[in-house]
């Protein structure tokens, strides 16, 4: 699949020049003082998990950021917002009161959560906002941001670009609206609702503030979302699990037995068990249309608010999970129709796991040596750059996971460091290893390995891994005796976390 | 002679210090690196103590006159462009220095001479630049061998000789034409440290290298380095003055004799290697578990690599007892004339074709094993290489080139798959699938290429169905070519689709366009192997 490059990260925002000022839309902000703000502050302490001492947590951060407030007293904010957190409370914009809220639905691949205050009454005289599905390119949005006071900061900018982007939490391909606006920076600039014609059209993914160009979830996405959070399992955004690749090249439209100018994307991969295998997708096959949407060479429709976007929008913002949506393929030069039944593929399916969140990680010690199960969240403990910066035998094992593990029913696991004791003398300096056996029995899991560890061969636990230095032996009854001597080290309040 | 696998990065620390006073253009700044952390497979760092040999403390004998041993090396060399390889490649000049060995020969650093095209030399007091040429090189130690046809040359040079290894904080004097002036050049210091280093010209091999904290500076390179009259090393490479100052190396007389005399049978071999990675014994469990007495003895094999001499002798979990009759303690070192050093060291003083014994432990059963010594091929593809024009194959502006250091570097790639072929190319043994690693390297665009900008940087992995495993399968695959061509990737990527017809009729077009000489080098064979055999 084709990827689109990220602008910035995160939602950091620098003061702006300050050269501008901006004419306020003059009828929006009126309006909007008139009553209430259906704009909270939002209040969150949470503490993220050390992967490199996973039976520990990291000392805790704070964040201040916005909500809109919806209808059925709900308040939407962005998830990175509030996930890991320990505690979250709302702050009335003008009074200044708070209440505490719980998390009731999150989706981290889409970026949006939603908040109840424990306190009912708590929204009470905030009449809430809309939502606006109908933004198109060279729509002007509103960022509502607050003042210490209380009172509304509003800046304009210009929608410029809807395309198909990926979101933090780099799971598909989401729609995002990018607009060119001059944000100044206030204190709680998190979760910054953009907004037309006083209803909620979109909420800040990412700001770029050198650029000046904001990427907003758009409300698409957003209703998506909501209208999921009404059903009592929450299922998250569907996916048909197959890669594809533009048909511009006449050599390989030929060679696919395409003719003249059709359309159509050529099918590079298709992943074991997904919605697209188990409806008989081919690599090789060209989607001609998808949901009766005829698809360019390069994989776009026309969208009728946006003209020409990629059709992976077709399977996200406009479908669920269980839906059946028609595909029409070209197979050796025939035309075929067929039926996919969308999933949602959830983060646990997938070999190393792309994200890993509000739950602690799993861990096994055994006599100083700690196992852990590679995940995209564990690289990420390299910071921004981790891509470059973890160690990249487990980069390359995450990013061609679908390549190398087509079976996906694994996991891998991973020697991710050694704490020095009697016991392990000598093998300080290992770390970042992968396991292939323990006691001769294969490692596909840590469930696989506690239990081979239980089963030491003449009293000997014996660690195989990929690479050098291949074998590592533990003497099992030192382990044993010396597992309390190495807790009360190192700090380790359990030697093993499973669930 | 042991090697590692250095990320590109690291190697950057160091470099050889060849001039920097007329070279165009100047050689890129060094960056400061952070050193990564070692990967997982290199269990066994360079010894840190190894093979001092205490000599007598003399009080400093004056080093003579130099200046009539001492030459001042210009050479001009052709750096090849990997990125448009069928150009000659940029012209750069650098100058080094050498000095006057026994018979008429000049000794200096291979980083001096490498890729030359022409070289001159030049001595003090005489104002005439002589021609000169090379006669051995040795790019997995850096040096070279060079000598002057003129007649008189070296008439009224002295040839210098060599001493041992100088003593820690012993004092040294460094001669050369560094930067700062056009005569020679004498600064001192002390020896700071005996250990192994990489080198930095290859970036693939380490050797014995010695510390010294005599100021070298670019121009030094190639010169001697003095004890008591005697030459006690060859300068070769420090550290660039942001990362760490006053670090100088130079290449010890072990290293130096042991060139020598691999070149008297008129060819240079390079180092011989047993191509294995070893895990050291301290752990007493570990040791138990594989039967050893508590000892101190052993190591433990932990990869063989299949093109390597031990590849069928040695195998994973066989514990080394001794090499050569010398114990292997459990940290790798092995008494060598009374000093400790990595058991490497014995291997390091043999040369292709000498064997070396073992005694091991496999399966708890002893047994000796003798592994015949050479060079495994897959490690210059990890190291850079000299004097040998680049291999690529041209096919309708498709440039395919197999993966190697120089390659990498030249195009600065970031990329995932290809980062992790070269990384791995010996220790995964992705060179028994691929021995050459092709990469479809660049596109020189053209319309019947206009769409397949997305296939750069792929590796081939078979062309209509077949297995495509060197540079030389690709040519012929192209060569004899049905009319359509499928490449297919390594990786998920959809085949690249060729039109024989619109290739060829694109082939002249291309060639026109971009200025391509030649289509194609398949030639691996170095430029300087024919002048080694004379």
């Amino acid at each position: 699949m084709l990827r689109q490059s990220l602008i910035g990260f995160g939602v950091v925002i620098v003061a702006a020049s300050g050269t501008l000022a901006k004419k306020e839309p003059a009828v929006e902000a009126a309006a909007a003082r008139q009553k209430q703000l259906a704009l909270v502050r939002v209040n969150v302490t949470g503490q993220s998990y050390d992967y490199f001492r996973p039976w520990q947590k990291k000392a805790p951060f704070s964040k201040r950021a916005l909500g809109a407030v919806l209808s059925k007293g709900r308040v939407l904010v962005t998830a990175d917002l509030v996930t890991n957190q320990n505690y979250v409370e709302l702050e009335r914009a003008e009074s200044g009161e708070k209440t505490a809220a719980n998390v009731q639905v999150i989706d981290y691949e889409a970026n949006l959560a939603l908040l109840e205050p424990a306190e009912k009454t708590f929204l009470d005289g905030i009449t809430p906002l809309e939502i606006t599905p109908d933004t198109v390119v060279g729509d002007r949005l509103a960022a509502w941001q607050l003042e210490p006071t209380g009172a509304l900061l509003a800046t304009e900018g210009l929608v410029t670009t809807v395309q198909m982007t990926t979101y933090p939490i780099d799971v598909g391909q989401f729609l995002t609206y990018r607009i060119s606006i001059p944000m100044q920076y206030r204190e709680n600039s998190y979760t910054v609702p953009l907004v037309k014609n006083n209803k909620l059209a979109g909420l800040l993914l990412r700001y770029d503030s050198r650029s000046q160009l904001l990427d907003a979830i758009p409300a698409p996405v957003i209703t998506h979302f909501l209208k999921e959070a009404e059903s009592k399992n929450y299922r998250g955004f569907p996916s048909a699990g197959f890669s594809f690749f533009p048909t511009r090249d006449p050599q390989l439209r030929e060679f696919s037995g395409e003719k003249g100018k059709a359309g159509g994307v050529y099918v590079t991969n298709v992943e074991p068990g997904t919605p697209a295998m188990k409806a008989d997708l081919q690599v090789g096959d060209i989607v001609t249309a998808v949901a009766n949407n005829e698809i360019d060479q390069n994989g776009n429709y026309v969208d009728p608010l946006y003209g020409k976007i990629e059709f992976t929008n077709l399977l996200t913002a406009h479908a669920y999970a269980g839906d059946v949506v028609p595909f029409h393929i070209q197979r050796n030069g025939k035309p075929m129709q067929l039926n996919v039944t969308l999933e949602h593929r959830d983060a646990k399916d997938y070999v190393s796991p792309p994200y890993y969140l509000d739950q602690p990680p799993r861990y096994y010690v055994v006599g100083g040596l700690i196992f852990q199960e590679l995940s995209r969240q564990y690289l990420k403990e390299w910071g921004l750059n981790w891509q470059r910066e973890a160690p990249q035998r487990l980069v390359y094992l995450d990013h061609f996971q679908s390549e190398l593990f087509p079976q996906r029913n694994r996991r891998v696991v991973i020697l991710s460091q050694v704490l020095p004791a009697n016991g392990t003398i000598g093998y300080d300096d290992l770390a970042y290893l992968t396991v292939t056996r323990v006691n001769g029995k294969e490692i596909k899991s840590l469930d696989d390995l506690a239990e081979a560890v239980k089963q030491p061969i003449e009293g000997f636990i014996k660690i195989e891994t990929e690479e050098d230095p291949k074998q590592i032996e533990l003497d099992a009854t030192q382990v044993a005796a010396e597992a309390p001597e190495l807790q009360e080290n190192y700090g380790i309040s359990s030697l093993q976390r499973l669930q | 002679m042991k090697r590692v696998l250095i990320a590109i990065f690291v190697a950057l620390l160091l470099s050889p210090i060849l001039d920097a006073q007329q070279s165009t253009p100047a050689p890129p700044p060094l960056e400061p690196q952070v050193p990564q952390r070692p990967g997982p497979w290199r269990s066994s760092p360079p010894a840190q103590e190894v093979v001092p040999v205490p000599v007598p403390i003399a009080p400093p004998k004056p080093n003579g006159p130099v200046q009539r041993s001492l030459v001042r090396i210009t050479a001009t060399a052709i750096q090849p462009d990997y990125r448009a390889p069928w150009n000659a490649g940029a012209l750069e000049r650098g100058v080094g220095a050498g000095f006057v060995i026994s018979g008429n020969r000049i000794l200096t650093n291979a980083h001096v001479v490498a890729n030359s095209r022409y070289l001159t030399v030049e001595r003090d007091g005489d104002p005439n630049k002589y021609p000169a040429t090379v006669q051995f090189i040795a790019n997995d130690c850096d040096l070279a061998l060079i000598t002057v046809p003129a007649p008189d040359f070296f008439k009224n040079m002295l040839p210098l000789k060599f001493g041992g290894i100088p003593t820690l904080e012993s004092t040294v004097s460094a001669y050369g034409y560094p930067i700062g002036g056009e005569r020679m050049s004498v600064t001192t210091g002390i020896v700071s440290r005996i250990d192994f280093q990489l080198y930095t010209h290859s970036s693939v091999d380490q050797h014995l290298a010695i510390q010294i904290s005599a100021q070298i500076n670019p121009g030094n390179s190639g010169g001697p380095v003095m004890q008591d009259g005697k030459v006690v090393g060859v300068a070769f490479q420090g550290y660039s003055g942001d990362v760490a100052q006053g670090v100088a190396y130079m290449i010890p007389t072990p290293v130096i004799n042991r060139f020598l005399k691999d070149i008297s049978n008129g060819h240079y071999d390079e180092y011989p290697d047993l191509a294995i990675t070893y895990a050291k014994l301290q752990n007493p469990a570990q040791r138990r578990f594989l039967g050893l007495k508590d000892d101190d003895h052993g190591v433990l094999v932990s990869s063989v690599v299949a093109a390597g001499p031990s590849d069928g002798i040695l195998r994973q979990g066989d514990v080394l007892l001794t090499i050569d009759g010398h114990p292997i303690a459990s940290d790798a070192n092995v008494e060598l004339e009374g000093e400790r050093a990595q058991f490497e060291e014995v291997v390091e003083r043999k040369f292709k074709g000498d064997s070396v014994k073992f005694d091991i432990l496999r399966d708890k059963q002893p047994m000796t094993v003798t592994i015949n010594l050479y060079k495994p091929w897959p490690y210059s593809v990890q190291g850079h290489s000299y004097d040998v024009r680049p291999r690529y194959v041209l096919y309708g502006g498709l440039l395919f080139q197999p993966l190697s250091l120089d390659m990498l570097e030249a195009y600065r790639t970031t990329d995932l798959r290809l980062r992790h072929f070269f990384e791995y190319f010996i220790l995964d043994q992705i060179y028994l699938q691929h021995p050459d690693v092709i990469v479809l390297s660049n596109i020189l665009p053209d319309p019947i290429n206009t769409y397949l900008a997305p296939y750069r940087g792929g590796i081939v992995d078979e062309v209509n169905g077949k297995k495509v495993r060197t540079l030389d399968e690709l040519a012929n695959a192209f060569a004899g070519a049905p009319e359509r061509l499928v490449i297919r990737m390594i990786g998920d990527g959809p085949p690249l689709v060729l039109d024989r017809n619109k290739v060829e009729g694109a082939r002249e077009r291309i060639k026109m366009r971009y200025n391509v000489s030649k289509e194609q080098n398949l030639d691996a064979s170095s430029e300087l192997a024919q002048a080694n055999k004379i």
